[in-house]
């Protein structure tokens, strides 16, 4: 049997080779997309693990190897405009000493390794505006091992162990991390491992579940032509068994053929894929690889999903000797299947309503059951909303073309919902975060106004009051750093706030000559000549003031007394201009280097900004990616259709309607699920966005903003284009040729 | 049930002969032709399928296009109908050309002023058979509910009422056939192109649907051009057109006896 199956599929003349051809391009195009998913996962993979080494700490213990001469290692995240910059400052303390990887030795005292990236950046700059930040001179670059991208920002700085041991935030490690499994840094930090791992699965997810429904699709794109023959069969006394058989073998032709394709695809649109910003830093060469793993799932899973499909569409008709007939349709979806969505939005809703439950236990289970609730709920939902929306479009109509497609989509919603499904959960998600994010964002821009975004704040150890050894306590700023500072073009006035030692551990005291030209920090009341500041940035996932609003009470010492107070911090108003705010952050930089950054008022912290930045390109790469997977499933869906309704299309053709009509026909069959369920979808990720934050932590929702609204009309557009795509395959197959009586 | 009068078709039908006149259609009363071709060739690939091929109908007549399987009968109304563009030959409907027409121009004719019926697979099955006559309705820009009211009224005329809301697949070959005429005469057509319509019908109710289509295309004054194969079928028409080997070979009137 399986042999009469391979002639049937392989030697029954040009239409049945052109319908295998068809199927197996049509599987390609999903199995070259699903190893372009699986390979993007791994280059991320392949990027974090790189840059592992950086979340090196003193438990690390590398392969086993312990260094008999520890090393210094202090890191730290600096700033230049909105690109981090990976900062790390080492000491060896003997010869065996570890070397981070991209190295070919440790930097020796007032010695430097540039990233290639960042070394073109200093070549561009006066040294002024970042150069001047690094001690000594540049002896080498960091090579790919070291880097996580090729334009990624780092710079390896040496010190002598005895000046580096006396920095705060500086520790002795006797080995590199150099991968991200068994890495103690990397359990906490909001862009560090098990975070930036799940993050990578959801997207995986997201990405490969539109994919595997485009690859089911496909190997069932010749069904309706393919049942005809099986009935003939049954007709000469085949039995359904051998049907199977039949059907089993025509669609794993089809599928490895796809499969062969589909690798050759993927390899050769392989460099393309490099300018894809899945997270916004650039894969190196080599990073989009497939393991064998991979490989063999692929070779071995598509055929065996193509053969379990064809055999479940085949289940749903019963080809009997007298012809095909379709299973008698079932009822339309019930209301009741909106009911996990709406009760997993409600969930929310009461949290939002009744205040958080108190536990951080509890918290993250209302969140993973509402999440799951309203996924869930998604799915169940789909056809239900496409039921609803195909009648409100087909009682509605007055043209022919919306009539026609509002019946098709309500005569079988679960079908026309099921090509889209796999957008759902990745526009869901997407939409979520880019919601979760815009709020976030738009909190931490929201206080300071331009003012916050001009002053550049440099917080000295002391004034975290974290370990602070004493020897790194400032005792006060000389004439000469001030006067440099002053002098630095663009700087407008500089403020310097003192510890308070009397009574606040977590403020200061400041003149109020001074804080008067910082307004980015606050200001005095009205006659006081000093005051007492508390924390003036607060950094939950950026850095913003508290307010140019606050006054601050006054305090009791005398501007004398106060600038006989160690300096806590520094504080630099500048003229806004981006090399303004370089230049004073490189002066801060030069004369504190044992302090901390110095930052923008009114700016994320580097880190941070990197990671939502990093998920915001994922979030954009899984919007656009689903939409146009999803349309690929529906136009094929389309040309399926299309086959089925050949001869009535043609008639109507040939009576005088115009091919635009039937376009439309198609286009709305195809669009309304998708426009329908994309809306369903986005609006559903964003309110649960918005009741998320607002229940969990008080914060005021945001719509995302218009680039999130771009990316979700390209793919729309890139959708419809995918769609239009089928035309000339509508306008052929509904020729006059297709009317002739037979 | 009372037949109705069906006029020259139905006395042929009766006992009326056809006369033999000519077998030079292109000499047929050219100058009060409604549609007229003449000298048309047209292959398929190698196949010849016209080879000058001339044919003219008069305003109100009902002819039948009969002949051979493979003879050409079909690409012949298909030609007349402007679905197929001639090699050689040319077409006119009222006097004008319309085989050098565009595509664009020539659909909209076959929308505005031809009906069709074909034998079988012409109705959406998306639709009800209600909304299906009055889809050519809505094409032409009507409002959805006077396009079904209007659509409405032909199912009693075609002994179809009760018929409205079901679809292609909860009617009887007849039923859906009846169906389809009402689409072609809904629109009040200059001439209904008929593709053997009753070739997938059993004669009862070939004879029903041609009955009803003669009876329809009377009482609106359509031209009718039928291709078939039937003798019976063919005995509805005023005239009969034979086709052997691409050419128009007879022309036979019929005649009351």
């Amino acid at each position: 049997m399986i042999r009469l199956g391979l002639r049937l599929t392989l030697q029954s003349g040009g239409d049945s080779a052109r319908r295998v051809i068809v199927t197996a391009a049509a599987v390609a195009l999903g199995v070259g997309l699903l190893l372009a998913a699986l390979a993007g996962v791994n280059a991320l993979h392949m990027q974090t693990e790189r840059g592992a080494w950086l979340n090196t700490s003193p438990e690390t213990r590398a392969s086993g190897k312990i260094s008999r001469d520890p090393l210094w290692w202090q890191l730290s995240i600096d700033q230049f405009g909105s690109q981090a910059i990976d900062r790390v400052d080492v000491a060896a303390t003997g010869p065996s000493s570890p070397v981070p990887p991209g190295l070919p030795r440790l930097p020796a005292a007032g010695q430097y390794f540039a990233s290639p990236a960042l070394e073109r950046l200093l070549a561009s700059l006066p040294p002024n505006q970042l150069a001047d930040r690094y001690p000594g001179r540049e002896v080498g670059i960091i090579g790919s091992a070291g880097l996580t991208s090729p334009n990624s920002l780092i710079v390896v700085v040496g010190d002598a162990p005895t000046q580096l041991s006396q920095q705060p935030g500086a520790f002795k490690v006797r080995g590199i991390q150099r991968t991200l499994s068994n890495c103690y840094a990397c359990q906490s930090g909001v862009g560090s491992g098990p975070v930036l791992q799940w993050i990578l699965a959801v997207g995986a997810v997201a990405l490969l579940l539109p994919v595997l429904i485009l690859i089911a699709t496909a190997s069932r794109l010749s069904a309706a032509r393919r049942e005809e023959r099986f009935a003939a069969m049954r007709l000469v006394g085949a039995m359904p068994r051998q049907i199977s058989v039949i059907s089993a073998v025509e669609a794993a032709v089809a599928a490895i053929a796809g499969v062969a394709l589909g690798f050759v695809l993927f390899f050769l649109f392989r460099p393309l894929l490099y300018n894809v910003p899945f997270t916004g830093a650039p894969f190196a060469p080599g990073d989009l690889s497939l393991s064998w793993t991979d490989a063999l799932v692929v070779v071995i899973g598509v055929p065996i999903a193509a053969i379990v499909s064809a055999r479940i569409a085949l289940r749903r008709v019963q080809v009997s000797p007298l012809g095909v007939s379709r299973r008698v349709s079932s009822p339309p979806p019930r209301i009741f299947r909106i009911i996990p969505l709406l009760t997993g939005i409600g969930v929310l809703a009461y949290f939002d309503a009744k205040g958080k439950p108190g536990a951080n236990g509890a918290q993250l289970l209302e969140l993973l059951v509402c999440f799951v609730l309203i996924s869930i709920g998604l799915v169940l939902a789909g056809p239900w909303f496409t039921t609803a929306g195909s009648r409100l479009m087909a009682r509605r109509a007055n043209r022919p073309a919306a009539l026609i497609a509002g019946r098709r989509l309500l005569d079988n919603p679960r079908a026309a919902f099921r090509f889209v499904s796999g957008l759902v959960l990745a526009l869901f998600v997407t939409s979520a975060i880019i919601g979760a994010l815009s709020s976030i964002l738009a909190l931490t821009n929201s206080n300071g106004g331009s003012a916050g975004r001009d002053t550049v704040a440099d917080l000295f150890c002391s004034y975290s009051h974290t370990g602070c050894p004493a020897s790194t306590k400032v005792a006060s700023v000389t004439g000469r750093v001030l006067s440099e500072l002053r002098s630095t073009p663009g700087v407008r006035s500089v403020t310097m706030i003192h510890q308070d030692l009397s009574s606040n551990p977590f403020g200061g005291v400041v003149t109020c000559n001074q804080l008067a030209r910082t307004p980015a920090i606050g200001r005095c009341a009205p006659g006081a000549s000093t005051a007492r500041v508390e924390w003036i940035l607060q950094p939950p996932l950026g850095n913003h003031s508290t307010s140019t609003s606050t006054i601050w009470p006054g305090a009791s010492l005398s501007v004398a007394s106060v600038a006989r107070l160690p300096v806590d911090a520094v504080v630099v108003a500048t003229d806004g201009s981006a090399g303004a705010i370089e230049r004073a952050r490189t002066s801060l930089e030069r004369a504190f280097p044992t302090q901390g950054e110095a930052v923008v008022v009114e700016a994320q912290d580097p880190a941070t900004s990197r990671f939502l930045a990093m998920i915001q390109d994922m979030a954009d790469v899984v919007i656009v990616a689903s939409l146009v997977i999803a349309a690929c499933s529906l136009a094929v869906s389309v040309a399926a259709g299309l086959g089925e309704r050949k001869r009535p299309f043609s008639v109507l053709r040939l009576t005088g309607v115009p091919t635009s009509v039937l376009q439309k026909v198609v286009t709305l069959e195809s669009a309304i699920p998708l426009l329908l369920i994309a809306a369903v979808a986005i609006v559903v990720g964003l309110v649960s966005a918005a009741l998320f934050l607002r229940s969990q932590a008080g914060i005021a929702f945001h719509m995302p903003g218009p680039g999130y609204w771009v990316t979700v009309a390209a793919g729309l557009a890139a959708s419809l284009a995918v769609i239009a795509s089928t035309f000339p395959l509508l306008n052929k197959v509904t020729g006059p040729d297709a009317a002739r009586n037979e | 049930m009372d037949r109705p009068d069906l006029g020259t078709a139905d006395r042929a039908r009766k006992g009326g002969g056809l006369m033999m006149i000519s077998t030079d259609t292109s000499r047929a009363s050219m100058c009060e032709a409604l549609i007229e071709a003449h000298g048309l060739r047209l292959s398929f690939g190698e196949t010849p399928a016209l080879r000058g091929a001339s044919v003219s109908v008069r305003p109100g007549e009902l002819v039948a296009v009969m002949g051979p399987s493979g003879s050409g009968k079909s690409t012949l109304l298909h030609c007349l109908a402007g679905i197929l563009v001639p090699d050689a030959g040319e077409v006119r409907f009222e006097g004008r050309r319309i085989d050098t027409l565009r595509e664009a121009s020539r659909s909209r004719l076959r929308r505005d002023r031809f009906g069709f019926v074909f034998q079988f697979g012409q109705l959406v099955p998306e639709l009800t058979a209600v909304e299906n006559v009055a889809l050519p309705l809505l094409l032409r820009g009507m409002h959805r509910e006077r396009a079904l009211r209007e659509a409405q009224g032909w199912f009693e005329r075609l002994e179809i009422d009760g018929m409205e809301s079901h679809r292609t697949g909860e009617m009887s070959g007849g039923q859906s056939q009846r169906v389809a005429l009402a689409r072609a005469l809904v629109t009040n057509p200059a001439v209904l192109f008929a593709d053997e319509p009753t070739g997938s019908l059993d004669s009862l109710n070939g004879e029903r649907v041609m009955g009803l289509l003669t009876q329809m295309a009377r009482e609106q004054g359509s031209t009718v051009i039928l291709v078939t194969h039937e003798p019976r079928v063919a005995a509805y028409a005023d005239r009969e057109v034979i086709v052997r080997d691409g050419r128009v070979s007879t022309s036979l009137q019929a005649v009351p006896t």
